[in-house]
């Protein structure tokens, strides 16, 4: 009972200040308590008993407690454990201590609860504006519960630009994104460069926020979010789909059949698998080697096929529901499975042959992108990443879900935490991917594909699952709530954590490692940003402000 | 005069064209892809479907940029790579302008279109655009230098700077071949050099840093568009062609091939010779770019400073030495032994070597 173990050493700790604790399993520990003794309790999680820092959730809880709420996620990894430290705050003027000088990884987090959910940090040091735009007004929160989710408020200025921060002395600005012809999203880095080298960079990013979270919490449907979720990302969408399934059953204490267990870990697999191909592709045109980029597509391309075969669709699987899955994997579907890993595998092993003795390659990876273990503990980053680094974590082996616990497989670590580290661990990963579906494919038995629910979900429940993505560790906090749809959801998507570290890792190098030092996180905006901005498009004759498209495309709306 | 301009023009300017067309025909093998195979059969079409589009789309010059400069660049971009052309020797006897300084002047024209790019980078006021120009000007004044004294040993050996000279030095010999530059050890040293040398000064993959699109977009003409691209690419193409007609007249024996010589039959089958040649260094170029990945801007320079420029020294004692080494045995075994003590030195010191981090005085 390492849970309890934990529980007992905040008790001891902190005994007076908890006012309750909900213990749901071994696995998962809720701890409320008082909002003065937040930021040291988080400190003592953090440093001294060495979790590592999931994220940090703002809840607009008035309507059902009459307060604000924060949550802080932690994981002790080592002990298969999740912990939520909780806190409620007044309904008027929300106020929190900051933890982001004794948890920098918090400092996203925070700015972010800032804007949406309007509680504000106090002591935090960079109060930048990080998901909304700088037109927005003051005082409006979109996830406040009270804010309707088609409001936009009259005073919202969408022609105002960004501010942003002096360089400083010496250094010219360089903007990178957020058109680029490497970002395939759009992101803005204001490089300080001084001569070619990069001295710093001020991050403003949220671009393609959908308000995804929203529209989850105020239109639809439980069995609806999971489509909704797998479209946060254009590439592991089936891991946000899973990961908030997840989050709800640990929530309502539902379990899933084992062969719908499978067979969501036979395509999280698969997700990986074109993921991980996909990147090393784009690794290999980001330092100019066009002929391996073509060569990773064409041997991810039969993995695409069969997950057409399987879901109907490349991408955007539609698999989850509450409780189970919707597609079944037919004993046709799984030989011919068995042969595309197969060749997958003989073709891979030539590619990662040819790439790890490639001098040239080498030279433009290694001590590029340097990340060391204080910066993966301090910016929280997780995924290829962290094991990039020597950190071994894995939310497969450390907080298994699915049908992970019943599988074999090794996580691949490598020391050198530069982007030639990366390629190495992602290179390497594939392999332990076919041999988790192989062996998925062997262990599977028949059986139903959902558990049956019966009437409505239980209300208040609180749920969080940690899915690792081919990126890093996905991770989502669900409550559940009233009518047919859960009161928050959040999501955290592993490239929040690490985009935070892109500045520290680009700093003194050359202009043109920062490429493939963006590169080498995998770097989802999608992911991170969850809205959407038109952004002002010029022609030849006209500027079209976003205004003028807007109403077009509502008028061509109207029209159809 | 007219008859050689005239060749020129049409003789270059299309294996230019057609040069785009194989290029991204091989470069669609080497990457599983199958390259232009719609305007007409094998894309035969596509280059002049590619100048008709260039010459119709929208001419953009962004509002704050030096218009005059901006416009004249591409244009001089063009002119010293055409110019190039006219000392190389197509055949015996077969040359544009038989100038006494040839490869001189084909250095100092070449070194004109750097001026180029840099003005076209600095008209652009785009801070990419410079970026990328400051790249082009680094590289190209690096690898001139050993591109230089890989010549001057040519030079040294012919004793003429005329290029029909240098060639018709390189007949005779078994079947017109063994007399071939390359085949002396400081030759085949200098071939190497001047061909790395030309690929990096003509900006090719995997010297195609000042345009290295996933870091600066394009490079010094990210601002350019519809004939004015078209022109640089021009620029660029024509350059490395005629580098590659160069290379080929100073260490691949030129025109010289079996069964050439003066004479109708003999011209004809020097013309055949030399553009076989040709044909094998362009595909060399596209081989080199299909398979290998771009450097980074530091160790790009690097590489010119601290291997290709001694390297290229020591080929010039090389080349004294075969002079005055007249017992020819002697003379391959002590520049081969000289020239292989120096190349395995400098790969070893290109491989150990550390410099410190630069230090800048603002911004720490």
């Amino acid at each position: 009972m390492v849970a309890r173990d934990r529980l007992e050493q905040l008790r001891g700790k902190f005994g007076s200040a908890i006012q309750r604790v909900d213990l749901p399993g071994d696995s998962r520990l809720f701890v409320f308590v008082e909002p003065s003794v937040v930021k040291n309790i988080c400190q003592y999680i953090f440093r001294d008993l060495d979790a590592r820092y999931v994220i940090s959730i703002g809840i607009d809880d008035r309507p059902f407690s009459g307060n604000f709420m924060v949550a802080h996620n932690f994981a002790f990894d080592e002990d298969h454990l999740l912990c939520s430290v909780l806190t409620y705050l007044p309904s008027n003027n929300p106020k929190i201590d900051s933890i982001s000088d004794v948890v920098p990884a918090a400092n996203w987090a925070e700015r972010e609860m800032r804007d949406l959910v309007g509680i504000e940090p106090v002591g935090h040091r960079y109060l930048k504006r990080l998901v909304l735009p700088d037109g927005w007004p003051e005082g409006e929160h979109p996830l406040r519960k009270d804010f309707s989710w088609d409001h936009v408020p009259k005073e919202f200025n969408d022609e105002r630009e960004f501010t942003f921060d002096e360089p400083p002395e010496g250094c010219t600005v360089v903007p990178f994104g957020p058109f680029h012809p490497t970002l395939d999203e759009p992101a803005h880095f204001r490089l300080y460069v001084e001569g070619e080298m990069v001295r710093g960079c001020e991050y403003r990013g949220f671009m393609a926020h959908r308000g995804i979270e929203k529209m989850a919490e105020s239109v639809l449907g439980y069995n609806d979010i999971p489509m909704l979720a797998e479209r946060i990302c254009g590439i592991c969408g089936c891991v946000h789909s899973v990961a908030y399934v997840q989050a709800v059953e640990s929530a309502v204490a539902l379990k899933p059949p084992p062969r719908a267990e499978y067979i969501r870990t036979i395509m999280l697999e698969i997700e990986r698998l074109h993921s991980h191909l996909l990147w090393v592709g784009l690794a290999c045109h980001i330092v100019g080697f066009d002929t391996l980029f073509m060569q990773s597509f064409r041997i991810r391309e039969p993995i695409m096929w069969i997950a057409e075969k399987i879901s109907g669709n490349r991408k955007t699987y539609a698999l989850c529901v509450i409780g189970g899955v919707r597609w079944d994997i037919t004993p046709v579907l799984k030989s011919e499975l068995r042969q595309v890993l197969d060749k997958l595998e003989a073709e891979w092993r030539e590619v990662v042959a040819a790439v790890s003795k490639d001098k040239n390659i080498q030279k433009r990876t290694v001590g590029v992108g340097l990340t060391n273990r204080d910066l993966v503990k301090n910016a929280g980053l997780v995924g290829p990443v962290a094991r990039a680094a020597g950190v071994d974590i894995d939310c497969r082996r450390d907080h298994p879900y699915a049908a992970y616990d019943r599988v074999e497989f090794d996580v691949i670590t490598a020391g050198g935490g530069d982007v030639w580290s990366r390629l190495l661990v992602r290179m390497s990963e594939v392999f332990e991917s076919i041999r988790i579906i192989r062996q998925c494919l062997e262990r599977m038995d028949d059986g139903p594909l959902q558990s049956p629910v019966d009437g409505e979900l239980p209300v208040g429940r609180m749920g969080l699952s940690s899915v690792e993505a081919p990126r890093g560790e996905s991770h989502h906090f669900v409550i559940t709530g009233e009518n047919n749809r859960p009161r928050r959801w959040r999501v955290r998507a592993p490239t929040y954590q690490n985009l935070q570290a892109v500045p520290m890792m680009i700093k003194d190098q050359q202009i043109a490692d920062m490429t493939i030092s963006l590169g080498s996180i995998d770097p989802c905006f999608s992911c991170t940003d969850r809205l959407e901005t038109i952004d002002l498009r010029s022609g030849a004759t006209r500027v079209w402000s976003q205004r003028e498209l807007l109403e077009l495309a509502r008028a061509k709306e109207v029209r159809r | 005069m007219a008859i050689p301009i005239l060749f020129v023009l049409s003789v270059f300017l299309g294996i230019f064209a057609y040069t785009t067309l194989v290029e991204r025909k091989a470069l669609g093998r080497i990457q599983n892809r199958f390259g232009p195979n719609r305007v007409g059969r094998w894309g035969i079409l596509q280059p002049i479907a590619d100048g008709l589009k260039l010459l119709i789309k929208e001419d953009i010059v962004p509002r704050r940029a030096d218009q005059f400069v901006h416009f004249l660049a591409p244009v001089i971009a063009v002119i010293p790579s055409i110019l190039l052309f006219s000392v190389v020797p197509v055949g015996t006897r077969l040359v544009p302008v038989d100038l006494n300084i040839g490869i001189l002047f084909a250095f100092a024209v070449s070194t004109v279109s750097v001026l180029a790019l840099f003005m076209g980078g600095w008209a652009s006021r785009n801070k990419f655009s410079l970026l990328g120009a400051m790249r082009a000007v680094a590289q190209v004044v690096s690898y001139e230098v050993p591109m230089v004294l890989a010549a001057v040993a040519v030079v040294m050996a012919v004793g003429s700077l005329s290029t029909l000279r240098i060639a018709r030095a390189q007949s005779g010999g078994i079947l017109n071949v063994t007399n071939w530059f390359v085949f002396r050890p400081w030759g085949f040293v200098g071939f190497v050099l001047f061909t790395i040398g030309a690929m990096a000064e003509s900006a090719r993959t995997p010297f195609d840093i000042p345009e290295a699109e996933s870091e600066i977009i394009a490079g010094y003409h990210t601002e350019y568009s519809g004939f004015k691209f078209a022109l640089f690419q021009m620029g660029e193409y024509l350059a490395s062609i005629a580098m590659a007609g160069i290379t080929v007249t100073m260490f691949l024996g030129g025109y010289n091939g079996p069964g050439s010589g003066p004479g109708w039959v003999g011209g004809l089958i020097s013309m055949f010779w030399f553009f076989i040649k040709l044909a094998f260094m362009i595909v060399l170029n596209i081989w080199i770019r299909g398979t290998w990945p771009r450097v980074r801007v530091d160790q790009l320079l690097g590489f010119a400073w601290k291997v290709l420029l001694p390297m290229s020294i020591a080929n010039i004692v090389a080349v004294g030495m075969w002079h005055y080494l007249t017992f020819r045995p002697l003379a391959w075994v002590a520049t081969t032994l000289w020239l292989v003590l120096w190349f395995v030195t400098l790969s070893k010191l290109a491989a150990t070597e550390n410099v410190a981090p630069r230090t800048y005085r603002y911004a720490s």
